[in-house]
């Protein structure tokens, strides 16, 4: 994966990216190795988004209820933890990731698809019947998905401010357990977003140590405590318990680290000089 | 935060506009700024603010007493309940100090300190580059769950202070009851304190979680005449609330009814504190509205128009009970009957009654979801609220109410000078433990 830095300009599309997009100091040049880094981070959970999606929206068809049911939660954290990128395509974004309550006419809104229209009729429902159509579009989104994000130069704005905006999904929708209502999965979301925001942090860590250690000793902490916290959770399949078993405790404690995360992170993009 | 030997009005509210400013008025000033030729410099457009000479007025931080409670209410009132995110007795202390520094910056007033605009800006903006007080009271209180073992103050809690217990005509919503601290916001207009409670949230996201809040306002009147009375603001009710208040200008009387006393049965670091009684009380205003207004009078024990008794002239004017053993002129279960018996013994029970209306949008059948932000001040909770509510318990005025949240707490004591913070006495008493 090694390559020169020409030729990871010319393979991510930054020779075209507007010269406003970086600070005027030399350290631009600094942000070129953490985002093509990125890209390919971004570019493998895509893969395994795709491959998970076959098999998910697969079993949807045979029938299989308690495969597919199985195969919900792993496949969505893929999505959950690149959303920063995804979001960047809103009418993909709508199809693949849209909950109930973006919809005026609720379940039986005729776009209401994706991933939580088929919790809604795994969990709730308890049926695979009728979803084909809805399995097929899905798979196809994430072709979709896959084919964009691959033809995309990465704005260096949007990579950074990535990990805030993680942030403020998991202290919006995910400590509330609103996002996976029926499937109560919410933890495997909540890490998917948690690992994209740290993701993101470690990858452009070293520029933010020179201008501002206590920063990155402050996040760090707070990223660990999260961590420390969902960890007990975790079940022997690798899995997450359902949310309604977190602890009123736990919830309360990861609402302080999850919220100072977002405050700290937001200021990460002017930290490395980007507008 | 005023000391009750000093003038309770505002530091600049020489020039007496004190009712005129009542800010909810922000539309009824901009109102008459239109009608008053003499005001009407030009035509006035659309989108332009209306106006108030009333930004500048501010209340002293530093008293023997937190500001917010003899203090006469402005127009606008928020009450929000925190849980407290502090791991720990030394973090409990920065969360303190930093509340301290806030409240102090919001109730000054002062330029919001500009920064490189790569960052997210310090200060929402909502009052412009530079904060105006507008009144600003900001009043911090404690519930009884933050004298458990987390902070190690569990010897230093207030005697009475309890987790509130429901009455029997309340339908508590857990999400709108309790929490470990409260902040009373209070000011001429709702953006100023939804401007103060926003500067709170953005600079302590580890330190406090809001868990319910509630904004609420007081109908504002035109101003009286020297000579006239004053008379108590009405509530969604439409009676006038609050006649029977103590007089908040008595030092001696609010000594005795709302501050706890050095060298009383609580804790010495109490001492110039209060309890804060908070309920969140639905009317049933659509019901209400459709009842004769004779019933209405009978059920409150007040003149609706008036507020007098019914053996008075003035709202002012106390019933005479003796007068009337049996209840043939005010009900014996009337509400101002139940609350102030008017005995001997029942001046021990006496409350400084605090309250706004609120209005929270529509009920699922199309019924308005609007009523009372309660809020009450005495210095002894199980003398005081308690005792009177539950002598309220299965009035006739409960078919028209509904509580369903709120909580009690204790009003910590004024911070004294620079020196002092909020909540110093309460931090050293839980060290020394000798409280």
């Amino acid at each position: 994966m090694k390559k020169s830095p020409l030729a990871l300009l010319l393979s991510l599309g930054l020779l075209h990216a507007p010269v406003s997009a970086f600070a005027a100091d030399n350290s631009a040049l600094d942000l070129v190795q953490p985002i093509s880094d990125y890209k390919i981070y971004v570019t493998d959970e895509l893969d395994k988004l795709g491959t998970q999606t076959q098999a998910f929206t697969d079993a949807i068809k045979k029938g299989d209820l308690e495969a597919a049911k199985k195969l919900y939660a792993p496949t969505r954290v893929h999505y959950e933890s690149i959303e920063p990128i995804a979001e960047l395509f809103s009418d993909l974004d709508a199809s693949i990731d849209s909950r109930v309550d973006d919809h005026e006419k609720g379940v039986t809104a005729e776009d209401f698809t994706g991933f939580h229209r088929l919790e809604y009729s795994l969990y709730s429902e308890k049926t695979t019947k009728g979803l084909e159509a809805l399995a097929d579009k899905l798979n196809n989104d994430v072709k979709d998905l896959q084919t964009r994000v691959a033809g995309l130069t990465f704005p260096p704005e949007k990579v950074v401010g990535g990990a805030a905006a993680l942030m403020e999904e998991v202290a919006a929708t995910k400590v509330s357990g609103e996002e996976d209502r029926y499937s109560h999965t919410d933890l495997y979301d909540f890490q998917g977003n948690v690992d994209g925001a740290k993701k993101i942090f470690e990858l452009f860590k070293p520029q933010v140590q020179k201008k501002d250690a206590a920063f990155v000793t402050k996040v760090e902490k707070n990223f660990g405590t999260v961590d420390k916290i969902l960890a007990k959770y975790k079940t022997k399949d690798g899995g997450y318990e359902t949310y309604d078993k977190v602890k009123d405790a736990d919830r309360k404690a990861l609402i302080g680290p999850v919220n100072t995360l977002a405050e700290d992170l937001s200021t990460l993009r002017g930290k490395l000089g980007l507008n | 935060m005023s000391d009750s030997k000093n003038s309770n009005t505002p530091v600049d509210a020489q020039r007496r506009r004190v009712l005129m400013g009542m800010g909810a008025a922000g539309v009824a000033l901009a109102g008459s700024a239109l009608s008053c030729p003499a005001m009407a410099a030009g035509e006035a457009q659309v989108a332009e603010a209306p106006k108030s000479d009333k930004t500048q007025d501010r209340h002293d931080y530093h008293g023997m007493h937190q500001s917010g409670i003899v203090t006469p209410r402005p127009a606008a009132g928020m009450m929000v309940a925190f849980d407290v995110l502090a791991a720990d007795h030394k973090d409990l202390e920065r969360l303190f100090k930093l509340l301290d520094q806030r409240i102090k910056f919001l109730m000054t007033g002062g330029e919001v300190q500009e920064i490189d605009p790569k960052l997210p800006p310090v200060d929402s903006g909502i009052l412009g580059p530079v904060v105006t007080p507008d009144n600003l009271t900001i009043t911090v209180s404690v519930g009884a769950s933050l004298f458990d073992e987390r902070f190690g103050l569990e010897h230093a809690k207030p005697k009475h202070l309890i987790q509130m217990v429901g009455f029997p005509n309340d339908a508590l919503e857990p999400a709108l009851c309790h929490g470990d601290l409260t902040l009373q916001f209070c000011s001429n207009t709702p953006d100023t304190n939804i401007h103060a409670l926003r500067d709170i949230v953005k600079n302590m996201p580890d330190l406090l979680l809001v868990r319910w809040k509630q904004e609420g306002t007081v109908p504002a009147q035109a101003p009286k005449k020297p000579s006239e009375p004053a008379e108590s603001a009405r509530n969604f009710l439409g009676f006038r609330d609050g006649s029977a208040n103590p007089d908040s200008n008595d030092n001696k009387a609010m000594d005795a009814i709302v501050w706890v006393q050095p060298g009383s049965e609580e804790p010495a670091w109490a001492a110039n504190g209060s309890y804060q009684a908070v309920r969140l009380i639905r009317n049933f205003v659509e019901r209400w509205d459709r009842t004769p207004l004779q019933e209405q009078e009978s059920i409150f024990g007040r003149k609706k128009i008036t507020g007098a008794p019914f053996d008075g002239t003035t709202e002012h004017d106390v019933p005479d009970y003796h007068k009337d053993p049996e209840g043939k002129l005010t009900r014996l279960d009337s509400h101002i009957r139940l609350a102030n018996p008017r005995t001997p013994e029942s001046q021990a029970n006496l409350i400084l009654r605090r309250p706004f209306n609120y209005s929270n949008g529509v009920n699922k059948n199309g019924q308005l979801d609007m009523g009372l932000l309660f809020i009450c001040y005495q210095a002894n909770l199980e003398k005081g609220f308690i005792t009177v509510q539950t002598r309220l318990n299965g009035e006739p005025l409960e078919e028209y109410l509904k509580p369903m949240g709120g909580g009690y707490f204790f009003t910590l004591p004024g911070v004294k000078n620079d020196q002092d913070f909020i909540g110093r006495s309460l931090l050293q008493a839980s060290k020394t433990k000798n409280a």
